[in-house]
């Protein structure tokens, strides 16, 4: 009995090896897999009222201030990234001439790079500057080994004009499209 | 290759060749007594049987809608990224999915009533593996892709993630009764004792990047997702903590499980068959009508809330006294606030996957009267459609197989042509189409020598010539000992 059993597998199992195949399989191209992900994200966003400006005072900063920003330094991210663009959209409808600065820090405080923009007064339009980093732009390490940013906006006009356009603003805009690799 | 890769490659094979929920061969193979367990109410004829322990019937069966093995791992010359982009992610939807079933016959014993010959009672325990996983599209996309890009407004959708899957052994009892000439019924009651059992099945909700109304862009996130397992963690503890005894501690909590230790349900199978006349058959059934209440050892996981961000945000003059310099921070708590992920251990119920079969079998080519159960000690159901009538050689018709699966009933049809020769032999094959393949072609042999019962069933076997491009296999074989008189 035992014996029929045994035979009866055997062959059932001869059989299944002889009638079925398969075409050469290379599991090890899983090592080949390129996971790039483009990640985009709003990062930072100031806006005032022209008001405001004024009663910082001509020739003065109206907003100083140091944030963290550890968006590309957490050590999964900053493995990973590979390039991509830091765009920041700016207008200005004040009548003022204005300066926004962009200090990134690193944990010590040193600052890394800086991003200066001149802003016309009265100037509705939106303006837009794209910053590339990656081969052939900033250097990625910069965003990095960024902790924190150091944002500095500057009134480089009078401290009493008001302008004609109805609630007269500034509004910075600041975003992020990033590549990273995941695999 | 670090382990993670190497799991989910094992997963993906293990999914592409194993073994499937439709049986379909087995269906109605009433001179298999497992065809029993597709159809309590199938025509039997034996005296008693008695399957031998583990062997009687193992099957596996998996299947998987979209890629194969070898659309990805062919050794082809083709960039694999390139491959997983064009053949996976391009390809697949939402409602393509893996699955794979395995079951395993601990016994099986049936027997005639000594003083109701019409009756014939079945019980035994077998252990069933069930698993399956929709393809999770947009956040497969989301991960390979990005929501930067050609994704910015394109709403990811986080119901994608659908998956169930469960150990059960099941403790079974049967009673198949012949009403009339031509009415055969019969029922069975299941004991479900879970191993482990979980799914994540009800998810809503979507994730989109769009060029925002403030900033750049903007991030909005709306979820209601919940992962319930039981009978996971306790294993899950058991490995983390690697004492040194976690293969016996393992074996220990598998074997309480599988005796009624664990999680416990209740369900049934009903069926029958019925002569429409003396050469045509219509039967069906209904299978594991039933449930699991999951109390023992649950964790579920829960990720439920709503958020818009566009990053850090300051408005002069409302934030002009904000000195605080740990915005990111901030936000990132914000966000998880609006988010909140935790853990409970609530109760829930399972439902096990229910599955119809039904089916039409004309009978034809008559091979003398009586003959294939000659010295049949029960005189119940000998040969078509009463003790006295012929036996038919040949048989042909139709099947239809449905299960409920959690994105809805998935349905499988088949046609078939049976042929007997004497009572040694029997074969069987089937032709099936459903989602895996319009190429299914099935085959099934039942080998009757003396009282020792041998049979093997195989689908898809044109996926044979290369059965790493096959979407769907499946494989069924068992041993019995079978009489129909005294011995």
């Amino acid at each position: 009995m035992r014996k029929l059993l045994y035979s009866t597998l055997w062959i059932t199992g001869l059989l299944c090896c002889t009638i079925s195949c398969m075409e050469e399989q290379d599991f090890d191209q899983f090592d080949d897999l390129r996971v790039t992900p483009t990640l985009s994200s709003g990062i930072f966003y100031l806006e005032s009222d022209e008001e405001t400006i004024n009663l910082a005072g001509p020739l003065g900063s109206f907003y100083f201030q140091e944030v963290t920003f550890e968006a590309f330094n957490e050590q999964y991210v900053a493995e990973r990234l590979i390039e991509g663009t830091m765009t920041y959209q700016i207008q200005n409808t004040t009548s003022k001439r204005l300066r926004i600065v962009i200090e990134f820090l690193n944990e010590d405080g040193r600052v890394l790079d800086v991003e200066r923009f001149d802003i016309e007064a009265n100037s509705p339009d939106i303006v837009e500057y794209p910053v590339f980093y990656g081969a052939g732009g900033k250097n990625i390490n910069i965003l990095s080994s960024t902790k924190s940013l150091r944002v500095i906006a500057d009134n480089l006009s009078v401290g009493s004009s008001v302008s004609a356009n109805p609630d007269a603003r500034i509004i910075f805009r600041s975003g992020a499209e990033f590549l990273f690799q995941l695999q | 290759m670090s382990m993670a890769p190497r799991l989910i490659l094992i997963t993906l094979f293990v999914y592409a060749t194993g073994f499937a929920q439709n049986k379909e061969v087995l269906y109605d193979f009433y001179e298999i007594p497992q065809s029993l367990m597709v159809n309590p109410g199938v025509k039997t004829s034996q005296k008693w049987h008695a399957g031998i322990p583990v062997l009687s019937g193992l099957s596996v069966q998996g299947a998987t809608s979209g890629v194969t093995v070898n659309d990805l791992f062919a050794n082809d010359g083709v960039d694999f990224t390139t491959k997983v982009q064009e053949r996976l992610l391009s390809v697949m939807t939402d409602r393509d999915d893996f699955s794979s079933t395995s079951q395993i016959e601990a016994f099986t014993v049936g027997f005639r009533g000594k003083n109701r010959l019409d009756d014939y009672y079945s019980f035994g325990m077998y252990g069933e593996m069930d698993i399956i996983s929709y393809w999770p599209k947009d956040l497969a996309i989301l991960a390979f892709e990005g929501n930067g890009g050609a994704n910015l407004g394109r709403s990811f959708d986080l119901g994608d993630l659908n998956l169930r899957g469960e150990m059960v052994n099941v403790l079974h009892f049967g009673i198949n009764r012949k009403v009339n000439e031509n009415l055969t019924i019969g029922g069975r009651a299941k004991i479900y004792s879970s191993i482990f059992q979980f799914q994540s099945i009800n998810n809503s909700g979507s994730f989109v990047t769009r060029e925002g109304q403030n900033n750049v862009y903007e991030s909005a996130i709306s979820a209601d997702m919940q992962l319930q397992t039981a009978g996971v963690k306790g294993f899950y503890d058991i490995i983390e903590e690697d004492t040194g005894t976690t293969k016996k501690d393992v074996k220990s909590l598998f074997t309480e499980r599988t005796l009624l230790g664990g999680n416990l349900g209740f369900g049934v199978d009903v069926g029958f068959s019925y002569n429409l006349n003396p050469q045509t058959t219509i039967t069906a059934s209904v299978l594991d009508l039933g449930f699991i209440s999951n109390s023992k050892d649950v964790w579920n996981y829960t990720f439920a809330g709503s958020t818009t961000t566009d990053g850090i945000s300051i408005v002069l003059p409302e934030d002009i006294d904000d000195v605080d310099n740990d915005k990111w921070q901030e936000l990132i708590d914000e966000i998880d606030a609006a988010l909140p992920h935790g853990e409970n251990q609530a109760s829930y119920i399972s439902w096990r996957p229910v599955k119809v079969y039904g089916s039409v079998r004309y009978d034809f080519g008559q091979g003398g009267t009586g003959r294939i159960f000659d010295n049949c000690g029960c005189a119940v159901n000998s040969g078509g459609m009463s003790s006295t009538s012929d036996y038919y050689r040949n048989s042909i018709g139709g099947q239809l197989f449905m299960i409920k699966r959690p994105k809805g009933v998935q349905a499988a049809l088949t046609g078939f042509y049976q042929r007997r020769f004497g009572r040694v032999l029997s074969l069987k094959g089937t032709y099936t189409v459903d989602k895996y393949s319009f190429t299914n072609i099935g085959l099934g042999a039942n080998f009757q020598m003396g009282p020792v019962n041998f049979y093997v069933l195989a689908d898809n076997l044109l996926s044979y010539s290369n059965i790493a491009d096959s979407h769907y296999a499946s494989l069924q074989f068992g041993f019995n000992i079978i009489s129909w008189n005294g011995n």
